[in-house]
């Protein structure tokens, strides 16, 4: 049964079904449950971002949250100014890819919990100028009524259209992102975490990786950015404070470090968990603390890595029996 | 006489008031397999590490087929074809035995860009399953590192070495905690390598019977300085080398 | 010169407090390898445990207070190194850092949910009045609070070096091994560094509350001046984690006056960062050496 769950084609089917899921929900779906999945989705594609630099990399970054603010306010302020959504959208990217790449250097310097705190304190830094640079930011009061694509007569205006719209991006990043962790880069990011020494003995630059490793997750936030502006059409500097960078780092882990589907999973639970918990009216984040606590407890990998064990207890189980009835039928063998 | 594939001239290294390292010069030409053995302390380790840029020599210099590399860092030397195993295992656990062969491989020739944009292997699968065959491998190739038993991670890190068909390869103990069927093993591969591909060797280790039977040529270090150097039964049979074994 | 004088002071105050965080935070790190994300919601949750009491049990303040003490020396100290810290130490810093993220989200949830989400009004120590020193006006809180923590300082100190059970504490901190193998119970000696923090919080809690009102969300800041006091003035001493609460609570201050109201915050965060990269040991630190 455990090589059927594991088998190709099941998991091939399994996408397949998620896929269909994910395209015919909508129909089924109110404005709300349509806005709900849009922002699990917009979220994971953050999260996706951090797994990369922390996940694979092994870069302990507390400032995601920062860059998928400097993408909102770049993608917000250029569509409301006139420019077309791909042009920000790009923008908000690159913007975050040369920010990050800045950011990267303190990690050449100093590591993990160091690393921790240089990186939170920019986090702070950047939503303080938020905050403060009002002739840009409009301050506290937040930027209003962002406009949403209209892409080649397309008007993704209505909840349904622009959870579509969504889909298609967030696919379309995400292919992007599988594809940087099955190429040479993603051995070298995974290298990079798992042992800097050998790996800069055997050719690789962690330099240069540990740079593009911010860059790049950097950047990827950035694009949540672009997303979460016409998403939400109304945000302030403090949507995207402390609190935005922990929960992310707290989804990459609990959903599985250096996995795929690892941040989608973590997204969910902080996204769409608190939704269902909705019965335990305000108490939801307690139970959301408790089961992070208790989940670290006993399984560090995550969510994914609770199904890797599962997987493996399973087949340690059966192995352990096809050697029982192998040692017994060479006893019977032997005693004829 | 051909150029010496390493070149270690007066090479010594200070720690604050302790000599690691004193004044040591040394040649290795193509093909030659080198043994550089000598009690606990004598600088064997810290010389590898000068050799391979995890340190800067206090003085003297260090070339390449002739191109200064004294200082240079670890991984441009592995672009000069230098490579090297660890004392302590350094395999990458969450890589499959393919993936730490690639890896190994990978960074050796192109751009960054070539490698995020060109194939998922780096067009080396064809090597990697060669290394994978030649060190035995074959029925784990596919497994994660991390859950090889000692031996097999110890051929693993060796066959990384290779990947990059390296000119030079330095083997930091290759020998440690590596059982007795294991060793004839590991020891008759490195040998293969060697005659098959030419490749140079440089060893350190402690296991003098394994010295003994692979290489060509040994120097003795004791206190940071050369003692003595030969071929194995020279230094067998020299009174200095087992006088400084015993003494200490 | 007045204004000056003021600032100062009440920085040194403000910076004494966060000085005594800081140096609980540094002691976990030290003997236990606990990074504790949480450490600013500790600070905030003793004032809580006191209205607590008072609102629920009915009693006085005093008596409250040392209600307060035991019960932070027994949530804050020893549950949560039984409960958190001993079984995740082994999964190593990260899973440890997620745990102690989520705990202060945890406990910030609690104290909104379950008492309030107003800041409340904690009554002050001492009563409250104003000193004349040379034209500038100086609050006694801000004298008593700095002498608190002197005399919290020095206490400390005195049991570090000048008693066996310091040392010993000393020598968890440096080499546990060795530590075991002179016979040493370290796993009681990181016990007692436990609830050393738990009373320092606590009395952190005590001293600043009356200032800025008890409120759930006081962790936030609290927590971040906690961890970049004890950087910038150094990983490795108690010395250093008082100097950088003091010259925190005095830059922040100053510059909250002569620089920016808005970008308060801001210098704190400069000065780690150009710590952190230029001297990560902390300005008072030793890069190689561990001591309590």
């Amino acid at each position: 049964m455990i090589d059927f769950l594991t088998s190709r084609g099941f998991k091939i089917f399994f996408a397949l079904f998620v896929a269909a899921l994910l395209i015919t929900a909508p129909f089924y779906l109110r404005n709300f449950g349509l806005y709900l999945i849009a922002m699990w989705l917009v979220i994971s594609v953050a999260a996706l971002g951090l797994n990369l630099t922390l996940g694979y990399a092994g870069q302990v970054s507390m400032a995601q949250g920062a860059f998928v603010g400097i993408g909102a306010y770049v993608t917000g302020l250029m569509t409301l100014a006139g420019v077309p959504w791909p042009v920000a959208f790009l923008c908000s990217g690159l913007l975050c890819f040369v920010v990050g790449w800045v950011l990267g250097y303190p990690a050449l310097r100093v590591q993990h919990h160091y690393l921790a705190f240089v990186t939170l304190a920019f986090s702070t830094l950047v939503f303080l100028l938020m905050r403060n640079e009002e002739w840009l930011t409009k301050g506290i009061y937040g930027l209003t009524d962002v406009p949403r694509p209209i892409l080649f007569g397309w008007n993704t205006g209505k909840a349904f259209d622009f959870y579509f719209f969504v889909l298609g991006v967030v696919t379309l990043l995400s292919l992007g992102v599988w594809w940087i962790i099955r190429s040479p880069w993603g051995r070298a990011f995974v290298a990079l975490r798992e042992n800097p020494v050998r790996a800069l003995s055997l050719g690789v630059d962690t330099r240069r990786y540990t740079l593009m490793a911010f860059a790049m997750g950097s950047a990827i936030g950035g694009f949540a950015g672009a997303l979460y502006a016409p998403l939400v059409q109304f945000f302030e500097p403090n949507s995207f404070a402390l609190p935005l960078s922990l929960n992310l780092l707290l989804m990459v882990i609990v959903g599985g470090g250096g996995t795929f589907f690892g941040p989608f999973i973590g997204a969910a639970t902080a996204v769409l968990l608190p939704e269902w918990l909705r019965i335990a009216q305000g108490y939801y984040l307690i139970i959301y603390a408790i089961v992070v606590m208790i989940l670290m407890l006993f399984c560090p990998t995550g969510i994914m890595g609770l199904g890797d064990r599962f997987i493996s207890h399973f087949r340690q189980k059966r192995i352990s029996a096809e050697r029982a009835d192998k040692a017994k039928d060479m006893a019977q063998q032997e005693g004829k | 006489m051909m150029q010496p594939v390493l070149e270690v001239t007066d090479v010594s290294k200070r720690f604050g008031g302790v000599t690691a390292v004193d004044g040591v010069s040394f040649k290795v030409y193509e093909g030659e397999i080198l043994g550089i053995i000598g009690p606990n302390g004598s600088g064997k380790s810290t010389l590898f590490n000068c050799v391979l840029g995890q340190l800067h020599p206090t003085h003297g210099s260090i070339k390449v087929d002739g191109h200064d590399v004294t200082g240079a860092r670890p991984c441009d030397l592995n672009r000069l074809g230098v490579s090297r195993t660890f004392q302590l295992l350094q395999v990458f656990p969450e890589l499959s035995v393919r993936d730490n062969l690639i890896l190994a491989g990978q960074e050796h020739e192109g751009s960054m860009l070539d490698r995020l944009l060109g194939p998922r292997d780096a067009g080396l699968t064809a090597s990697a399953n060669q290394m994978i065959e030649f060190f035995r491998l074959s029925h784990v190739a596919d497994e994660k590192a991390g859950g090889l038993s000692y031996g097999q991670q110890k051929l693993l890190d060796a066959a990384m070495a290779f990947m990059a068909g390296p000119r030079l390869v330095l083997l930091d103990e290759p020998a440690g905690g590596v059982n007795l069927t294991m060793l004839g093993h590991l020891r008759d591969r490195l040998k293969a390598i060697n005659t098959e591909q030419n490749a140079t060797f440089v060893v350190i280790e402690h296991n003098m019977e394994f010295v003994m039977a692979l290489c060509n040529r040994i120097i003795v270090l004791a206190e940071g300085k050369i003692i003595a150097e030969g071929t194995p039964d020279e230094i067998r049979s020299n009174p200095e080398v087992i006088e400084a074994y015993l003494g200490h | 010169m007045a204004a000056f004088i003021q600032l100062f002071v009440s920085g040194l105050a403000t910076g004494a407090i966060y000085a005594l965080v800081a140096v609980g935070f540094m002691l976990l790190w030290q003997t236990s390898q606990t990074i504790n994300f949480a450490q600013g919601e500790f600070v905030m949750i003793p004032a809580f445990f006191v209205l607590w009491a008072i609102r629920f049990l009915g009693i006085d303040f005093w008596p409250a207070v040392g209600i307060g003490v035991i019960v932070s020396l027994i949530i804050l100290g020893f549950l949560f190194k039984r409960m958190i810290v001993d079984p995740m130490i082994k999964h190593g810093v990260l899973p440890m850092v997620i745990s102690t993220i989520a705990l202060s989200i945890f406990l910030k949830e609690m104290v909104k949910d379950f008492y309030s989400s107003q800041a409340q009004p904690f009554p002050s120590l001492i009563p409250s009045s104003d000193i004349n020193f040379f034209g500038a006006v100086i609050s006694t809180q801000n004298i008593f609070i700095l002498i608190i923590a002197s005399l919290t300082v020095v206490a400390l100190n005195f049991l570090l070096n000048g008693t066996r059970l310091g040392r010993a504490m000393q020598a968890t901190a440096q080499n546990p091994t060795v530590a075991r193998i002179l016979g040493i119970p370290v796993e009681r000696m990181i016990l007692y560094t436990f609830l050393i923090n738990a009373a320092l919080v606590a009395l952190a809690s005590f001293l600043i509350s009356p200032i800025y009102l008890a409120k759930f969300t006081n962790g936030d800041v609290l927590g971040l001046a906690a961890f970049i006091a004890a950087i910038v003035g150094g990983f490795n001493q108690v010395r250093g984690a008082i100097v950088g609460g003091l010259i925190l609570g005095v830059i922040e201050n100053l510059a909250a006056a002569y620089i920016s109201a808005q970008y308060r915050g801001a210098i704190p965060l400069i000065l780690l960062i150009v710590v952190i990269l230029w001297r990560p040991h902390g300005l008072m630190g030793r890069a190689e050496e561990r001591t309590v």
